[in-house]
């Protein structure tokens, strides 16, 4: 078995493999399908500060390779999820990172604040969600504004501090060094690409929200190059993600310069992807005289 | 309850029943012991990532003693057709028992079963747990045509059967919620249990609230992880929120719900 732990920014995994925000609920929903106690960390779905009854439906769509989705993130508010969902999150004894979303700064301060104390291993700040109306991509496309935010966050916590980044930018280097600046402590990259889909019979949008982010493989060789170019740009961690279905998918992120890795839409492939992904890792090394998986973190420009 | 689990499952039988529509029987015992009338699983349809979201197909039929579980269903697109393409010994993927099923557990009295096309595949296995329990059934099929009423021999079986086609091919000639109307002037049920188009379901709600008949509802919306983990399959409920109808549904009670379309 090859060494596959990672220390990201102070939180330590097991092993590289995380599920991405909004797609694994609160692991609780896949308790009796497998062991979430092997994950490398979870991360909470995206928690607002009230309650959000999300966007109307249809809010899912398949697309080649991939799915778009306009949820909205539909979420309980942080106090209710703090105490109803958090404990049980906890249990599974793997870190447990908040994915935060406010709709302005002082918003993200005030969740922020909420999650000291309780067993949170940190904060994921979502500067990047398209599918809201406020904050989200919002906040998250100008470097000044996506700066401020964060190291408003940054002042208000001694969490580790995560920036998840939009790709629906000009220059995700330029945003990256920003945030880094401004004292990240890692970056998420990437969050879903906005698209849409038209239902030609109907001649409407598919989807309720009329526009949507892409996930799953269609986005992987984006994910890939935001990562690639931005590991080279900045000395903090990057959690990558983007379709990622095998171990070899993750070993592309891990080799453009990823410290570790979220999946996502492969759950709904298969609700089995995290296992697998973790063994396949795991054999990639045996086969090829690997050690320490994070030996091979950015090797392809290093 | 007990939770969802991860099977592979072989193909013991695939049956053609006509254009577009099957039946494909599973070895699927675990499944086929912890599942009630009404849930579902979500079927892997094609080989690596494509189709990339499984389908979502409510249990038809179980052979508790034999281990098995089938599904009937129409071949819309690409996953369904894959699946058609399946023979017996081989095998696929599914994710269950998944979602909340029909109420059953009610002492036995009178029920009214209401499915239209494809919409009756929830509703045999409903119709032999109400048996089971002593229920009286009569069962409205409806379709386009009589190539679109399916098994209507096995749902004889479990009561009365009555069938409406929109050309007339078999049964009465007009849309089963003429039928449904009919049936509650003639008598009285104690509840009705539906699965079909929205424009039905639709029906059936009204029906259900102007004669005060309980009724419960099996909605269809796309989904992606089948497990209340992403919120995406949501329908609306009374108070305005959203309900996912992969966990609080697939079946819910006609007065939970605003139905859209
Ligand atoms: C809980 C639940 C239980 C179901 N049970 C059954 C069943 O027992 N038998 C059965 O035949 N079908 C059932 N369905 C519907 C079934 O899941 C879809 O028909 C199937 O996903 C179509 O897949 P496809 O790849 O063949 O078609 P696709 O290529 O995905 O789609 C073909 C067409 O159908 C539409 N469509 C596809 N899926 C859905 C959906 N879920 N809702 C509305 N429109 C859709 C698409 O917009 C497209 O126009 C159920 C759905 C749900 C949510
Ligand atoms: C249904 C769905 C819901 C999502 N919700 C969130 C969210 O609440 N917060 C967030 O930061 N990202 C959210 N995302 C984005 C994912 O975390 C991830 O960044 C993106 O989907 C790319 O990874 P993937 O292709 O592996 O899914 C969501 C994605 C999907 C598909
Ligand atoms: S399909 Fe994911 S919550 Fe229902």
């Amino acid at each position: 078995m090859a060494d596959l732990a990672v220390n990201l920014a102070g939180i330590k995994m097991e092993n590289p493999v995380m599920s991405a925000s909004g797609t694994f609920g609160s692991g609780v929903e896949y308790d009796s399908v497998f062991d979430i106690g092997m994950m490398g960390a979870l991360v909470t779905t995206g928690l607002t500060l009230e309650s959000k009854v999300g966007n109307r439906p249809p809010r899912l769509c398949e697309t080649p390779a991939g799915l778009l989705n306009a949820v909205g993130l539909q979420n309980p508010g942080v106090d209710v999820f703090i105490k109803d969902v958090l404990p049980e999150m906890l249990d599974f004894g793997v870190p447990v990172i908040a994915n935060i979303a406010g709709s302005t700064k002082d918003e993200f301060v005030e969740i922020a604040e909420k999650f000291s104390g309780t067993g949170v291993a940190g904060l994921e700040i979502n500067i990047s969600c398209p599918n809201v109306k406020t904050g989200g991509m919002a906040l998250g496309t100008a470097p000044e504004v996506a700066a401020q935010v964060v190291g408003s966050v940054v002042e208000s916590t001694d969490l580790p501090v995560i920036v998840k980044l939009t790709p629906n930018v000009t220059n995700i280097v330029e945003l990256a060094r920003a945030v880094a600046a401004a004292g990240a402590d890692a970056l998420s990259l990437i969050n879903t690409l906005l698209g849409m889909v038209i239902d030609v019979e109907q001649r409407k949008p598919m989807l309720g929200n009329v526009v949507g982010g892409l996930s799953g493989p269609a986005i992987r060789p984006v994910a890939v190059r935001a990562v690639w170019q931005v590991a080279q740009a900045v000395k903090i961690p990057i959690i990558g993600m983007g379709g990622i279905c095998t171990g070899r998918d993750a070993l592309e992120f891990i080799l453009a310069g990823a410290s570790a890795v979220a999946v996502g839409s492969a759950f709904f492939n298969d609700p089995l992807a995290a296992v697998r992904i973790i063994k396949e890792l795991d054999e990639y090394c045996g086969e090829h005289g690997v050690d320490r998986l994070q030996d091979l973190v950015g090797a392809v420009w290093k | 309850m007990n939770g969802p689990g991860e099977f592979i499952c072989r193909v013991s039988r695939q049956v053609s029943l006509g254009t577009n529509y099957y039946l494909i029987e599973l070895e699927a015992p675990v499944l086929a012991q912890t599942v009630s009338p009404g849930q579902f699983a979500m079927l892997c349809c094609g080989e690596g990532f494509d189709p990339f979201l499984r389908r979502p197909l409510s249990i038809h039929q179980v052979n508790k003693h034999l281990g098995l579980v089938s599904f009937l269903y129409k071949v819309r697109g690409k996953g369904m057709s894959w699946l058609s393409r399946r023979q017996s010994g081989d095998q696929v993927s599914l994710l269950g028992p998944l979602g909340r099923g029909f109420n059953c557990s009610k002492p036995g009295s009178k029920g009214l079963l209401v499915g239209a096309g494809v919409g009756v595949a929830p509703l045999l296995f409903l119709a032999s747990e109400l048996v089971d329990r002593g229920w009286e059934l009569f069962i409205l099929m409806g379709g386009r045509s009589e190539s679109g009423i399916l098994r209507p021999d096995t749902f004889m079986e479990y009561g009365e059967v009555k069938i409406a086609t929109e050309d007339g091919t078999s049964g009465i000639q007009g849309s089963i919620l003429e039928l449904l109307a009919d049936e509650l002037e003639k008598s009285s049920f104690d509840r009705l249990f539906s699965c079909g188009p929205v424009a039905v379901l639709k029906g059936v709600q009204g029906m259900s609230k102007e004669k005060g008949i309980p009724a419960e509802l099996s909605l269809d919306e796309w989904m992606a992880c089948g497990v209340g983990a992403c919120m995406g399959c949501v329908c609306q409920s009374a108070d305005g929120s959203y309900l996912r109808v992969c966990r609080e549904g697939p079946v819910f009670e006609a007065g939970e719900v605003v139905l859209s379309g």
